[in-house]
């Protein structure tokens, strides 16, 4: 409390959302836990794209099978210990198929990040659209879209998921179809910020001026409120990547996600759950995979709401210049 | 077997819940490996025995229930004509006399079959059992209130196809003669040499008129077997039986009935049950389980563990799990594509997508491997353990597709580890080494067996499960191959719509044999015939693993079923 005043007497740190990127860099920095996570977000990213190189390097495919290298009168468990590690299959193999199984982790991190991310990006796109609208428009428009996105917070993603997916024929890409009907029913939240931040932005006088100035609705949403509630949408958008993956997950889990042999963490949760006595490593792997992931994202995307909330990033005592004077 | 009720009812029955979770140790022979722990094996009588099921008894009226060979609990109250033999291994495939002095007299084309009850078989009031209460039974399952049957018996009995049971119909059953209180006749329309194994059925069981209830009798029906229902609450879940102390062992040579008490406990999840029995802590030390089976997950564990391995039994039944062509869709019309895709097969892969060697056996013919059913030996399109991707190639050339060709392959989203995506990803990976590239087009459960037992939607290339009433190749071959069981509307067995004269008057022929092993050779080698049209590629015979409580004596697991048969179990 006493630093949220320091920031208030220090000139120049309190401006909302118009830090400036350089600000918000250095604040970002200043989070050594937001710095480790955005290097494990980093390196999944990379593994994601990198997956047909990483398992050419391996020599190994997701899909192929290995029946030598199951125990089959023991219900396929894998042969050799820790379930199957070798030279030639870095995280040992499947069960019952003896697929390779660091191939599949890391075809399963294209799957996982990748409809996380589609269906955020349709999350934020569809919440801007609906939250701006509902702000800027009339009373009714307001009224409409406002009921609508009441109705799309409280319907059960898990629930309204199960039932899309169960109904689209099964000719549709599937991991497409996944990031859409996640970010479909997922961005009442958003637009409800949205409308709320676009509300106290239009009070403001840089709105009115620009409205008095003769400027039209639209031009006065991109050029006067876009810029102010970037920062919500950025903040709340890394903390949405992490819920939709896991949400795909236990999409995937649920057998309704993406559909064999693609690979996925979910999927291979699914599959391994009999397995947790017999081959601990086959549950291990995806539950941990998942783990880091929603872990590093969520502390990244805390980070990013510390560094773009000015009163939060006060208290790191960057961008003020008081971090350096306390040291010197 | 023909409405599709009846095939989920008697997937239910038979076989889903078995492979549903599989797995256990021995990987060996077919009968009783299992043992009991204490150094005393000689079963003695007394004690409670705890059954654990994942499926409830919701059905206890003889006339709803769909069996094969009397089912299991049902089996315990109920005595039919005819049963199973209640032996370990093949043995326990014949069909013996129950309520009858033997399996039956026919005539000479066998269209006539004439029983005589034993000598003083009583109730479990006391009162005579009486031919005329077993015609009555038959008689009141083809009430429309009561249906839940096999079709047999309505397509079977002379005049029988539009009775509509005794409840609307005073008249009865011309067909089903009683001249006296212990003699029965029953006239068919058409031979049927199988006609002792229709009578192992429940419908076969007595009911005594005056004490039917009609839709209630359920609550209580009238044992004539070695224990009676004294509760049954919540519609089958918890099941209590108790000593019939009418019933007479000197009259009943297969119901060795040692407990006195039998629980039923059902509703219970797979992996539970298996947990519980392995633990075998209090009651559960004397349970045994007779729909659930070890997963492969589950055997691996067991198979660590010596106390554990050695309280496994393992059970065949007469399953065959195959890839279905429909020739009236391309490319598969081409008899050269089919046969390329039975040379292309992992066998190997496939058995362990299955739960491994120890759950499954690999299949090349389309008839279970049990000498019951006819079964000779045959391999057509060899393709090793591993599949022969170079035959194939040369055969996919021959019907000119030179550079592979792309097919889709319908299975089933429940796993269930017959028609479920797992296979199906083990035939899509071995059937790229011969250049046929398979989509996969996954369906839901009941979508799945509506779709493919449709003539209007059948799929091209689908994978399938067949399993027969009973221990013969006719329900098993009949119902998949007879061309006049093709039904244009309704629910369709005959998935490669064969309809070859020179088949059906064969399976008529054998139908007229009353030698059931005369007609076991013959059902072998017309399977070995059909086999040539490559109509299915026989993928893997099931096994069962059953894990039972420490204290259970006297496992006997027959072919006839495949599950642990209750009737033998002692916990003493």
């Amino acid at each position: 409390m006493s630093e949220a005043l320091v920031a208030v007497e220090t000139p120049g740190a309190a401006v909302p959302g118009v830090s400036g990127a350089g600000q918000f860099w250095r604040r970002l920095r200043a989070q050594r836990a937001a710095m480790v996570a955005a290097g494990v977000v980093a390196l999944l990213v990379l593994v994601a794209l990198a997956a047909p190189l990483l398992t050419a390097l391996e020599g190994q495919d997701p899909n192929t099978y290995h029946s030598s290298l199951v125990d089959s009168a023991r219900g396929g468990v894998p042969i050799g210990s820790l379930g199957g590690i070798s030279g030639d299959h870095w995280l040992g193999v499947e069960p019952q198929t003896g697929r390779d199984l660091f191939a599949r982790l890391v075809y399963g991190a294209r799957v996982s990040l990748g409809v996380a991310l589609a269906a955020t990006i349709v999350q934020v796109l569809i919440g801007v659209v609906v939250g701006v609208s509902a702000a800027l428009g009339s009373r009714w428009v307001d009224q409409l879209l406002s009921r609508f996105t009441d109705v799309i917070v409280a319907l059960p993603l898990m629930i309204m998921s199960l039932a899309l997916l169960a109904i689209v024929p099964s000719s549709f890409p599937r991991p497409v179809l996944v990031a859409l009907v996640i970010g479909l029913i997922g961005w009442g939240t958003i637009a409800k910020i949205v409308r709320a931040q676009t509300l106290t932005l239009k009070q403001l006088d840089h709105v009115a001026a620009a409205r008095l100035s003769g400027w039209g609705t639209w031009r006065i949403a991109r050029r006067e409120l876009l810029p102010g509630i970037a920062a919500p949408i950025i903040t709340y958008a890394a903390l949405l990547v992490p819920s939709n993956i896991s949400a795909e997950a236990a999409l995937s889990f649920l057998g309704v996600g993406v559909k064999p042999p693609t690979p996925s963490w979910g999927q291979m949760l699914t599959a391994a759950d009999v397995w947790y006595q017999a081959a601990p490593q086959y549950l291990l792997l995806p539950a941990g995979a998942l783990f880091l992931t929603v872990l590093a994202l969520t502390v990244l995307g805390d980070g990013v709401r510390t560094a773009l909330d000015p009163r939060a990033a006060s208290r790191l005592r960057v961008g003020t210049g008081r971090k350096r004077e306390a040291k010197a | 077997m023909r409405q599709p009720s009846v095939i989920a009812r008697r997937v239910a029955a038979a076989s889903v819940s078995l492979v549903l979770a599989a797995g256990a140790a021995a990987c060996g022979p077919e009968d009783n490996d299992a043992k009991s722990s204490g150094g005393d094996s000689t079963p003695h009588k007394g004690g409670t025995l705890t059954v654990l099921n994942s499926e409830p008894q919701t059905d206890f009226d003889p006339a709803r229930l769909y069996t094969s060979g009397g089912g299991n609990v049902p089996s315990l109250v109920f005595r039919t004509l005819t049963t199973r033999n209640r032996e370990s291994g093949a043995a326990g495939a014949k069909v013996v006399p129950d309520l009858a002095t033997d399996t039956g007299r026919p005539n000479k084309d066998a269209t006539v079959w004439t029983y005589t009850l034993k000598k003083g078989l009583k109730y479990e009031d006391g009162t005579a059992i009486t031919s005329a209460d077993i015609k009555y039974g038959i008689e009141r399952s083809f009430a429309p209130e009561l249906s839940g049957g096999a079709p047999y018996l309505r397509d079977w009995l002379v005049g029988a196809a539009d009775y509509q049971g005794p409840y609307k119909d005073k008249g009865g059953l011309d067909a089903i003669e009683t001249p006296d209180d212990r003699t029965i006749v029953f006239h068919l329309n058409k031979p049927e040499g199988e006609f002792p194994f229709l009578a192992t059925q429940t419908q076969f069981a007595p009911v005594p008129k005056a004490k039917d209830t009609g839709t209630k009798y359920e609550e209580h029906p009238v044992s004539s077997g070695p224990y009676k229902v004294v509760k049954n609450e919540n519609d089958g879940e918890t099941v209590l039986l108790e000593r019939n102390t009418h019933w007479s062992a000197s009259t009943d040579a297969e119901r060795k009935a040692y407990p006195d008490k039998i629980d039923v406990r059902s509703g219970l999840d797979a992996s539970v049950i298996n947990q519980r029995l392995s633990a075998s802590q209090g009651a559960d030390s004397a349970a045994v389980t007779t729909d659930t089976n070890l997963g492969p997950a589950e055997l691996a564990k067991v198979t660590g563990d010596k106390e554990l391995a050695a309280r496994v039994g393992t059970g065949h039944f007469g399953y065959t799990n195959y890839i279905a062509f429909n020739p009236t869709v391309k490319p598969f019309n081409n008899v050269k594509v089919r046969q390329a895709i039975s040379y292309a097969i992992d066998r190997s892969s496939v058995v362990n997508a299955a739960g491994g060697s120890s759950l499954a056996e690999a299949a090349t013919t389309f008839l279970p491997n049990q000498k019951s059913f006819g079964y000779e030996p045959y391999d057509l399109f060899p393709a090793g353990d591993s599949g022969n991707a170079a035959k194939a190639k040369e055969l996919l050339k021959e019907a000119g597709y030179p550079n592979g060709l792309t097919v889709t392959l319908t299975h089933n989203n429940a796993q269930n580890f017959k028609t479920s995506p797992e296979i199906a990803t083990a035939i899509q990976d071995a059937l790229k080494k011969a250049g046929i590239t398979v989509k996969l087009q996954g369906l839901e459960d009941n979508n799945y067996s509506d779709t493919v037992h449709n003539v209007k939607t059948e799929p091209g290339f689908f994978l399938s499960a067949w399993g027969a009433d009973w221990p013969s190749g006719g329900p098993f071959l009949a119902p998949i191959f007879d061309g006049r069981q093709i039904v244009k509307d309704g629910a369709n067995f005959n998935s490669g719509l064969l309809n070859d004269k020179s088949v059906n008057a064969e399976i008529d022929a054998i139908n007229k044999l009353t030698d059931l092993d005369a007609a076991a050779k013959r059902w072998g080698a017309l399977d070995k015939k059909i086999g040539e049209q490559a109509l299915t590629v026989p993928l893997f015979h099931p096994v069962y693993k059953r894990l039972v409580g420490k204290d259970i004596k006297n496992v006997v697991i027959s072919d006839w079923t495949g599950v642990l048969d209750i009737s033998q179990v002692a916990v003493k």
